[in-house]
């Protein structure tokens, strides 16, 4: 089970273009990271490629699980050694419903199936954590789902698949007060019982002000081009990305 | 306790067996789709209405249904002199399908005969009947009479009459007025070897107000590795008020199974159907589908699944027909296909003159699993009166793999996240069933046919 996600000199390109530029990046079981950056600059394709998307050519240096090399795994695979992501964008799964897909999902990282009881037990565990209604597991996962519910349901996946380190592309996106704070404690606790580790893919200081990462990236035209703790977040805040790159234009 | 009644009929003796006539020449004309619409052949003696059926199909080809230049849908590579009706001993043992299954009766017909009949007792003391339809038209001649063949025809091509003339065995299934059934009724159809030649016919009335579930399954036992027939008809009344949950499973598995039937379903006044047809598996399929809704109120439900697969060759035309209105209607069918598959659903919707204030929608769903797979859908509407809607729609998918990958990052493998897709999308249809145990077979079947297509489907998916 996968204690470190490290990535080093990570270089992605799609059909048309090269996007991430030599990315370098370590998270570790139990520690919580912020990655930030303007549109477009790579965060979610950095995501994507941790998790193995197809779309996505690794032209360029590697992704370590605990020292190995996952670059060429399928993507369950990587799930099996505890990684997850959390969609800036979730599908919707017509026809099946939360509940159930949470069962093979479960399933198909075990042995033996999970008990009808002890699954039950986790999901109820799970409804709680993230305050959704009863009937939430019984519906069709994604489908027709609000913004804000698709993105509890994203983090109920993580509560009851119990990964060792988790991204979370943009989960606080599209919330409003009430579900943040839900969302974002949710977090917390999942980093406080089971030591999950995450990288926090946001734009905005609010989620960061409940969750308080010790460790803060920023990510500009396809790389990490500033390291550091939350007081990056509240640079950010009052100057905004352009006097960043200037400093990073000018250093290099 | 479960009693068994009924006897099980004998195969037809070799003097009437049907005879294949093929005349040299020409190719006969291809037979168009089009509605039954009420054009039945019954109302005469069974034996009067044999004959009939017999000199038709002296008189017919084998038939072909050809849409365009290169699809078609073709009976007439059949060589009816290699197949004959097999006949078999009265059998206690229920199919492996029942297995576990509540039931209100039960009727099999292995090949030509019916082995096994049993209809709850205090079923039968209420009037209830389940029997060979042989025996019916021996002893339920005047109900027999009234019902059978009112709205199928016997002569639009060679297995149509081939059926009518020479079935043996079937199913007759009586509920009296009045009565409610909450158990089904279960009528199966085997084919147990290559070379067998089933004629079937099920007939099945459901009298005014009463209610009951229906089953019919059509499934081989054993290996069919040489040619076999199914050449089935269908018909299910139900007078005024009645209500009924009508399923039909065709799966006659990988061998080498052809079926070209017809199912009629006449729905009278304030009654309702629920029919739900699912075709998961036949070497050549064509089947025409008839709901009528023929009563003031009459309403349905008409779902249909369908799976093709391999080679198979799956030749739907479902009709949902409005004699009279107000009435409703529901039409809505799914279907998949994989490897070099061939499968058509055509649906047509026919609102006759006068049936006013007639609403009804036909929708068609595919899922494409293959490149080398077709499926096509070929929607129409024939209006006779203009206080009415009736439309149709449908969409053409294929495999998102933006979905896939969402599973696969959750631990499905890729062949259980397209499983998980597959089902997903049969599911709504399925899961109306509002019957547990079959929703279960169903679901089994496509998980099994699905798990037979796997290359194929990645060979597909990573061609793309
Ligand atoms: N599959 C793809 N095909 C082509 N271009 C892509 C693809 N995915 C991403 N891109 C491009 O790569 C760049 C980075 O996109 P990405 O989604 O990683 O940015 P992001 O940092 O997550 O942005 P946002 O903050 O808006 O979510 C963009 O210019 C985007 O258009
Ligand atoms: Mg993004």
């Amino acid at each position: 089970m996968a204690t470190s996600l490290e990535i080093r000199n990570l270089h992605v390109r799609t059909e048309e273009r090269e996007i991430l530029r030599g990315v370098d990046l370590v998270v570790r079981k139990g520690e919580l990271h912020a990655l930030m950056g303007p549109n477009g600059s790579g965060k979610s394709t950095l995501a994507n490629t941790i998790m193995g998307h197809p779309g996505y050519e690794v032209t360029d240096g590697e992704i370590l699980v605990d020292g190995e090399n996952i670059t060429e795994l399928p993507p369950h695979e990587r799930a099996k050694l505890g990684l997850f992501l959390a969609f800036q964008y979730p599908v919707a799964i017509p026809g099946v419903s939360v509940a159930n897909f949470l069962r093979l999902a479960i399933n198909a990282q075990r042995e033996e199936p999970i008990k009808v009881k002890e699954f039950g037990q986790q999901l109820r565990h799970a409804v709680e954590l993230l305050d959704v209604d009863e009937g939430f597991t019984s519906r069709h996962l994604n489908d027709g789902f609000s913004g804000g519910e698709k993105k509890r349901a994203e983090v109920l996946q993580m509560a009851m698949l119990r990964p060792q380190i988790a991204v979370l592309d943009e989960t606080d996106s599209g919330l409003d007060i009430d579900a943040l704070r839900t969302v974002a404690e949710g977090v917390k606790k999942l980093h406080g019982e089971q030591g999950l580790g995450a990288l926090i893919i946001t734009h905005y200081q609010r989620i960061l002000e409940y969750v308080r990462p010790e460790f803060v990236h920023i990510m500009m035209d396809g790389r990490i081009v500033m390291n550091g703790g939350n007081e990056l977040v509240e640079r950010l805040e009052k100057e905004g990305y352009d006097r960043i790159r200037e400093e990073v234009a000018a250093s290099a | 306790m479960p009693d068994a009644t009924g006897a099980p009929g004998s195969a037809p003796d070799a003097a009437s067996r049907p005879a294949a006539t093929r005349k040299p020449g020409s190719p006969p004309e291809a037979t168009l789709n089009a509605a039954l619409a009420g054009r039945g052949a019954g109302g005469a003696p069974l034996a009067v209405l044999r004959e009939r059926a017999r000199a038709a199909y002296d008189a017919l080809e084998l038939p072909r249904w050809r849409r365009s230049g290169f699809w078609q849908t073709s009976f007439q590579e059949l060589d009816l002199d290699a197949l004959a009706p097999i006949a078999h001993a009265p059998d206690p043992r229920l199919p492996e399908i029942l297995a576990g299954a509540r039931s209100a009766g039960v009727l099999v017909q292995r090949d030509a005969c019916v082995v096994h009949v049993e209809l709850d007792d205090e079923l039968a003391q209420r009037g209830v009947i389940l029997c060979s339809l042989e025996q019916a038209a021996a002893q339920h001649t005047e109900l027999f009479e009234r019902y059978y063949l009112r709205r199928l025809p016997l002569d639009r091509h060679k297995l149509e009459a081939a059926s009518a003339a020479f079935w043996s065995g079937g199913a007759f299934l009586y509920v009296p007025p009045g009565l409610h059934i909450e158990h089904p009724f279960q009528i199966v159809y085997e084919i147990s070897d290559g070379g067998s030649a089933q004629y079937a016919h099920t007939l099945a009335i459901g009298d005014r107000g009463s209610e009951l579930r229906l089953r019919e399954y059509d499934v081989a036992t054993g290996e069919v590795a040489a040619d076999a027939l199914h050449a089935g008809q269908f018909e299910l009344y139900l007078e005024d008020g009645a209500r009924c949950r009508l399923a039909q499973l065709t799966d006659w598995g990988e061998g080498a199974v052809s079926d070209c039937s017809t199912s009629v379903v006449e729905v009278g006044r304030d009654a309702y159907c629920h029919w739900l047809p699912a075709l998961l598996g036949g070497h050549l399929i064509r089947h025409h589908y008839e709901l009528v809704v023929a009563g003031q109120g009459g309403d349905m439900a008409f779902r249909g699944v369908l799976f093709s697969q391999a080679h198979e060759h799956l030749d739907v035309f479902a009709v949902d027909l409005h004699e009279t209105g107000p009435s409703g209607g529901d039409v809505h069918w799914r279907g998949a296909a994989t490897g070099s598959s061939r499968a058509s659903f055509e649906g047509l919707i026919q609102i006759n003159p006068g049936a006013q204030r007639t609403h009804t929608y036909l929708q068609f769903h595919s899922m494409m699993l293959s490149d080398a797979a077709k499926l096509d859908a070929i929607p129409s509407v024939l209006v006779s009166a203009d206080d009415v809607s009736a439309s149709h729609g449908g969409t053409v998918g294929e495999l998102d793999e933006m979905l896939i990958f969402y599973m696969q990052t959750r631990g499905l493998t890729r062949p259980q996240a397209v499983k998980v897709i597959v089902e997903g999308f049969f599911e709504p249809l399925i899961v109306q069933l509002d019957d547990p145990p079959l929703e279960q077979q169903i679901r089994d079947r496509i998980g099994v046919k699905l798990a037979a297509a796997s290359d194929d489907i990645e060979r597909y998916a990573l061609a793309r």
